[in-house]
């Protein structure tokens, strides 16, 4: 009949049958073969589940302690400035303030310092509902672009912004170089300038890897669409370190980028006076602008996830080792009884 | 116009040259110029792959594709390449098969001049000439052989598995020719189209002249040799070569391409993927609205996303095309390579089990179809044959009537009777009949050996013990030379010219020989055959009361019986007898009826002497496994062709059925219609009464009845068939056989059929698992079968622990792979919520495609090798295998189960992600990598909370994989223009990524592990119950001892009347109630435990309701 391996031979299916019979008469022996490997078979014994949500407990507990109180040391200024620096006259219309030419965006301020904050402390610019995780934004760029000049004809990946009117390619071209974002700041302290150091602050592998250094900005924002921030077209990418930072897009819309670091201590009740540039436009589409200065921790910056995650998670764990110790308590039972199998409890004459 | 008849001139090259296809053997799917295509075509045809290949289209559209087509193309071509490179490689060895074949030396004569050939360059009409000990090249018609009767003697073993020698024997028009002159032979052979009957050739020869002119001569299958058959005992042979050549042969012809089968849980796997790909559409849909209002409304506003006013005609299409793209992962495009993996496997472990090898033949069990070892742990019906599979087909002659003298009753062995050997001696003429017709009324070759022992090649197992009891008898059956039989009597020699042979048929049920006697040329019909074959054509006033009695006792013994009769007949009335039969025999149509009538007409008027009693012993541990089946609740049926009683006996034996009072036999019976109905009602009637006493009721039916119930009363008998667990049905054949299983498929019952002999093989075929015993009546039933096994034995550990295993493993590694594949999906629905429901990839293209071919593909392989409870377990508690039968492990319920918890771990995974790396950190590269890392993490923990037992590689697996997961991204993290590049090295720096992994995987495995742990300890299953029993040692040795009380239980039947629909509840609940009474039985309080009863099957989807047609 129909040799049903599928494996046909030439003499016939039959001869084949025949042979693979012979062929498979003794099996090899092996562990595997026989499924014989030694393995351990832990179960879920109350021991040690109980043990095991203790000990993450007691594990957990600790860490989030430790990670909340590194977050609460960060000393963090927030100082949210888009409506702040909207000029009263233009409060109805912010969109035509920030678009215009004319209009004169210097914006200065005062905040105090709360608390001593050790130097470095971080300059950032927040930005909320920004969507530089949006498909068409993140896209936008040619990586290809940024790090050989040989290749800077810039790729579809870019569009619309690839190519300016009479067909010259953009460098940086797409979207996200496009909307650059350009608001700067100044600080003084009691009159005095504080230096914001604006080297390093992009990450190295990017300056040394991904931004060339013999590539220039050309035909940057030349087009009758202006979008952020314009470029020196005399300094190579790698050296455009704003730049760089913000082509990391974030992965979420709200999100901090580096904007420099002060290496000066600040006092408590330092005031510090901020010369804002308004110039990126966050009003067409109710975007916050913050500026933000802050110190760091091991962990990072102030972040209350972690620790407040680690505290809650350690502490259900506890709970729970402790419930279980208390079902077990109160209502044990035997584990592999087998008067719990069906088949036995009935033969017992005990029906359900 | 079909020709039905075709005409080979033999050595005639001219004529027969372009008519018919040289004998090239190709059993090759492709060329080297098709395969591809082909090939591709064939794998396109498979729903999964029509899809993937959309997918993987679309994605070649920049506009839409959220990431490089790569991560579906890499994974398509890769699963594509491995299917086509196994495909190549079987091809590839049959290519080589073949062509060693074709290349083969072989002597043809043409014109008279002997010359050595290839096989492949045979024509039709050459003359082929073997050696003793040959391969035969192809089919041959006998032409001429070295014995000068013209017989010659091949062996079959290939074609059909039979290891005796078979006589064949030249035409008779061929007979006597010089062997010089058959080099020159001409003539015509007049022959059907090739069929794939092998046991049957129904053709003419006629010879040219100078040859015996115009002399049609009939040919048989007895005047052929077929291919891949040896030549034996025969110093040479020559055939006229292929009449059918090349793939036209019996055995190319019987070759065909086995329909796939599918099992239940691929089914269930087909069915869960649909439902994913609906959920998957209805996701995509309401993603693509909310993106697309999300553009019009918000995105406009984005000046820096310079969104154009105008967009092409399919801008709405765009979002959700990119939806759909991104969701496309939810259908794990490495579901089917790794089932397809794991599946062979569990096929070699079962080729390679040392528990399963026969070890009188060492012969190791097989697995043919490798694709269907789940089911077998699914299996609700048994469906056996009795001889030779119950028993051991080992007959030993053990009692006799004669002329209503009972010989062996006292003894139980007729050869140690001394009133037997007292008869013979004295010469009784009615014992010497007797023994005469146990002696030569067979197909059997004496064959003697060198050292002057006669060995005997007999067809048939009854034939073989009754000339041997003959022998001991002191009738020895010597030699069959030509058609002179002589046997010896007490040292005197007599001798027999055999006339005719009228073969046995399964129709008839009987053979029959025409001898002359040497002598004295006296005539006799001398017969054998079943007592209602023979007792019916006894001669007008003999008393045949005596040998029905006989019949009965033995068959009451679970012996098997046949009657011996003879007649002599007048000269004439043979003559006129022998022309009809010889006309008959040379009929190109409807032969076999012809003969059968033909023959009715001179096996009349018998004297019948007695009744012979052979004994087939049970095999070893029949009754055990079948005990140990029925209790993990599968109905056993046997179908046999034996006798009724004979048929009880061998089930009471074989614990099918308890003894009285407790078991009871319900008989459906009756020759006409009105009597089957009658019968059957009452049956119906007592077993609707009886399924509520723990009463063991099997019903009885013979293959009249269940031919007239089956055709005209089929609703009310599938009735029965699912209210009984055991049935016998006796005297049916094997298309009867085949019926039956395809009514108890019909009624969506998982159907296993295990037989041994070609009567099977239709049943095997038929059923959704076909088992093959490789036993003494050949290979016919195994190697039809998925597997084939040495002993009905091994049947138990077959199901139990390779049908169990599999369905587990298989029930694990779908889901998990769903699993996987939903919670990177997830995520990704997720991200899409705060990234503008623009359809953005939050992972890389490389992680994705990593991901679903890699990190999570690699250590689920390693789940065959899991095992939830040890093998002794499972058969000492062979109930647990209940929760495969319903399919407690793999159904719509812990599908939600699995895809809950994906959900769960998706939205752990992306909220400690987008929070712990939130401003200043939330670069989109490191937030993928932390989830993508989260989700590795665990997967890891997931795989070792579901695995049972670990060994060195699961922990290779499972630990080694995560390695592997920080080894490949690091390697990644090293190349510049890769958008992961310093990533990983980075992030391995922070203590903030090592903080969110440890959460993660805290906060995702924590609920789990507790539910888990709760379920496992307050509400068991039957399998937790066990593990814990097995493992901490202690109470699993009292278990066994509960055992006989167990059997009490299975037959505890429930109340509910047939008219309430069959069905069966898969589901599982997690918490409400495990136990299985809560879910296989449910029609409401009241109803009594009934863990075992499988006709009492709740469900809400899946009623497997009957379908009666």
């Amino acid at each position: 009949m129909a040799d049903r391996g599928g494996t046909g031979s030439g003499g016939g299916g039959g001869q084949g049958a025949l042979e693979t019979a012979k062929k498979s008469r003794k099996p090899k022996y092996s562990r595997f073969s026989q499924q014989e490997l030694p393995a351990c078979k832990p179960i879920l014994t109350p021991g040690w589940v109980i043990t095991t949500f203790i000990s993450i407990g007691v594990v957990f507990i600790p860490i989030g302690l430790a990670s909340l109180f590194a977050s609460q040391r960060v000393t963090e200024i927030v100082y949210q400035y888009d409506s702040d620096c909207i000029p009263p006259e233009f409060s109805d219309d912010s969109v035509e303030f920030i678009k215009s030419d004319k209009t004169n965006k210097t914006c200065t301020r005062t905040i105090t310092v709360p608390k001593q904050m050790k130097s470095p402390i971080y300059v950032y610019y927040q930005l909320n509902n920004f969507y530089q995780n949006h498909r068409r934004y993140v896209k936008s760029r040619d990586d290809k672009q940024l790090w050989r000049k040989e290749d800077e004809t810039s790729s579809q990946e870019c569009k619309p912004e690839d190519f300016t009117a009479n067909g010259q390619p953009i460098v940086p071209c797409g979207l996200i170089a496009w909307s650059l974002f350009n608001d700067t700041y100044k600080f003084r302290v009691n009159d005095k300038v504080l230096e914001v150091n604006k080297k390093n602050i992009a990450w190295s592998s990017d300056r040394d890897h991904k931004f060339g250094s013999d590539v220039y900005p050309k035909n940057f924002q030349s087009g009758t669409l202006i979008g952020g921030g314009k470029l020196n077209s005399s300094i190579p990418l790698n050296q455009q370190e704003d730049l760089i930072v913000w082509m990391r897009p974030a992965a979420l819309p709200t999100f901090r980028k580096l904007y420099g670091k002060i290496e000066t201590d600040l006092e408590a009740n330092d005031k510090i006076n901020i010369v804002i540039e308004n110039n990126y436009n966050t009003y067409s589409f109710g975007g916050k602008k913050k500026l933000v200065l802050s110190t760091t921790s091991w962990m990072g910056g102030k972040n209350d996830f972690l620790g407040l995650a680690y505290l809650t998670v350690g502490g259900l764990c506890l709970f729970l080792a402790i419930s279980f110790i208390l079902v077990y308590v109160l209502k044990p039972r035997p584990l592999g009884d087998p008067s719990y199998l069906s088949w036995n409890r009935n033969a017992a004459g005990i029906l359900n | 116009m079909i020709m039905m008849k075709r005409f080979v001139y033999i050595n005639d090259d001219q004529v027969s040259h372009e008519l018919y296809c040289d004998n090239r053997i190709s059993n090759r799917k492709y060329t080297i110029l098709n395969f591809l295509p082909k090939n591709l075509w064939e794998q396109f045809s498979r729903f999964m792959n029509q899809y993937f290949l959309l997918i993987a289209c679309l994605q070649l559209w920049p506009l839409i594709t959220p990431v490089n087509p790569a991560s579906t193309w890499g994974p398509l071509i890769f699963i594509f390449s491995v299917s086509a490179t196994k495909e190549a490689w079987d091809d590839y060895n049959r290519y080589l098969s073949d062509k060693k074949a074709n290349e083969k030396k072989v002597w043809i004569v043409k014109n008279g001049i002997k010359k050595q050939i290839k096989a492949q360059d045979i024509h039709v009409g050459s003359i082929i000439w073997l050696r003793e000990n040959d391969e035969v090249p192809c089919d041959l018609v006998l032409l001429g052989s070295s014995d000068p009767q013209g017989l010659c003697y091949v062996e079959t073993a290939a074609l059909d598995g039979e290891t005796d020698l078979k006589t064949r024997v030249v035409s008779s028009s061929c007979m006597g020719i010089d062997s010089e002159l058959l080099h020159k032979i001409k003539g015509v052979i007049e022959c059907p189209n090739p069929d794939k009957d092998i046991r049957r050739f129904d053709a003419n020869l006629r010879l040219f002249p100078p040859f015996i002119d115009n002399d049609v001569c009939p040919l048989t299958i007895k005047n052929t040799i077929l291919q891949t058959c040896y030549l034996r005992n025969t110093e040479w042979a020559c055939g006229v070569a292929p009449f059918f050549s090349g793939n036209e042969t019996k055995l190319g012809m019987s070759r065909g391409i086995p329909e796939p089968k599918l099992t239940a849980m691929d089914a269930m796997i087909d069915k869960l993927t649909g439902a994913i790909f609906i959920f998957q559409i209805v996701v995509v849909m309401v993603l693509g609205v909310a993106g697309n209002v999300w553009k019009d409304t918000e995105a406009k506003k984005l000046w820096y996303v310079e969104y154009p006013h105008e967009g092409p005609w399919f801008e709405l299409l765009i979002i959700p095309l990119r939806f759909e793209l991104l969701c496309s992962i939810m259908i794990p495009i490495s579901i089917k390579v790794s089932l397809d993996l794991v599946k062979s496997l569990y096929a070699k472990f079962i080729d390679w089990d040392e528990k399963m090898v026969d070890e009188e033949t060492s012969i190791a069990s097989h697995a043919t179809n490798t694709a269907i070892s789940e089911d077998l742990g699914q299996v609700e019906y048994i469906l056996t044959d009795k001889t030779g599979t119950l028993t051991e087909n080992k007959m030993i002659f053990r009692r006799c009537c004669i002329n209503g003298i009972f010989y062996g009753n006292d003894s139980g062995d007729a050869l140690k009777d001394v009133e037997l050997l007292n008869s013979i001696e004295a010469g009784s003429p009615d014992v010497i009949r007797f023994l005469t017709i146990m002696a030569i009324c067979n197909t059997v070759i004496p064959v003697q050996s060198k050292s002057g022992a006669i060995l005997y090649k007999a067809q048939s197992q009854d034939e073989d013990a009754l000339v041997h009891a003959a022998a001991k008898l002191y009738m020895v059956f010597l030699n069959r030379n030509a058609n002179i039989l002589e046997i010896k009597f007490n040292s005197s020699s007599i001798q027999y010219e055999l006339l005719e042979t009228l073969e046995f048929t399964s129709d008839r049920k009987r053979m029959s020989v025409v001898v002359k006697d040497c002598k004295n040329g006296k005539i006799f019909l001398l017969s054998k055959g079943a007592d209602e074959s023979i007792l019916p054509y006894a001669i007008a006033g003999q008393q045949t009361r005596a040998f029905v009695e006989a019949v009965e006792h033995y068959a009451q013994m679970g012996l098997r019986t046949l009657c011996l009769a003879w007649r002599e007949l007048m000269n004439d009335e043979y003559r006129e007898w022998s022309l009809s039969f010889k006309e008959a025999s040379s009929a190109l149509v409807d032969r076999e009826w012809r003969l059968a009538e033909i023959c009715q007409r001179i096996e009349r008027d018998l004297q019948v002497l007695g009744v012979t009693a052979i004994e087939d012993r049970l095999q070893d541990g029949v009754p055990e496994t079948i005990e140990t089946l029925r209790k993990a609740g599968i109905n056993f049926w046997m179908l046999t062709g034996d006798k009724q009683d004979t048929a009880i006996q061998i089930a009471r034996l074989c614990n099918f059925i308890s003894p009285e009072p407790k078991g009871q036999l319900l008989m459906i019976n009756g020759k006409t219609e009105d009597e089957v109905r009658v019968s059957l009602e009452r049956v119906l009637r007592t077993m609707r009464i009886t399924t509520s006493e723990p009463k063991d009721v099997a019903f009885v039916v013979d293959g009249w009845a269940l031919e007239i119930a089956v055709t005209r009363y089929r609703k009310a008998f599938t009735e029965l068939a699912i209210l009984s667990r055991t049935a016998i049905c006796c005297r049916v054949t094997p298309s009867q056989k085949a019926q039956l299983v395809q009514l108890l498929k019909s009624c969506d019952y998982r159907t296993l059929a295990i037989g041994d002999g070609g009567n099977d093989v239709r049943m095997i075929q038929q059923a959704d698992i076909g088992v093959g015993i490789s036993g003494r009546e050949g290979l016919q039933a195994a190697r039809a079968a998925d597997y084939s096994i040495g002993k009905f034995r091994f049947l138990r550990r077959l199901i139990l622990v390779h049908g169990r295993y599999s369905y587990n493993r298989t029930a694990f590694l779908s889901q998990y792979s769903f699993y996987k594949s939903l919670v990177i999906c997830f995520i990704q629905i997720l991200f899409s919520f705060i990234s503008g429901v623009s359809g953005t990839s939050l992972f890389n293209s490389i992680s994705l495609m990593a991901y679903n071919v890699f990190y999570t593909s690699v250590p689920v392989l390693v789940s065959v090798l899991d095992k939830d409870l040890t093998e002794e377990t499972v058969m000492q508690h062979p109930q647990i295998l209940f929760y495969c039968q319903a399919g407690r492990l793999l159904n719509p319920s812990t599908f939600a189960g699995w895809f809950g918890r994906s959900l769960f771990h998706a939205i752990v995974v992306f909220t400690i992600s987008i929070h712990s790396y939130a401003y200043e950190k939330s670069e989109l590269e490191e937030v993928s990598l932390v989830a993508l890392s989260g989700c590795i993490w665990l997967q890891a923990f997931v795989m070792t909370l579901e695995t049972n037992s670990f060994t060195i590689l699961q922990h290779i697996a499972i630990w080694g994989n995560l390695a592997a997961f920080y080894v490949i991204n690091w390697i990644f993290s090293t190349i510049p223009s890769s958008g992961m590049y310093t990533i990983m090295f980075r992030l391995c720096r922070e203590p903030s990524y090592w903080t969110a992994i440890f959460l993660t995987v805290a906060a995702g495995m924590g609920p789990i592990v507790a539910l888990k742990y709760f379920r496992y300890t307050y509400r068991p299953s039957k399998i937790n119950t066990l593990q814990q029993a097995e493992r901490l040692g202690g109470p699993i040795l009292s278990l066994g001892s509960i055992e006989p009380q167990a059997r009490t239980i299975e037959r505890e039947v429930s109340t509910l009347s047939i008219a309430q629909p069959k069905m069966r509840n898969p589901m599982y609940e997690p918490l409400l109630s495990d136990s299985p009474n809560s879910t296989r039985r449910s029609f409401g309080p009241g109803t009594p435990f009934d863990f075992f009863q499988p006709q009492t099957r709740l469900s809400a989807g899946y009623s497997r309701n009957c379908k009666d047609n």
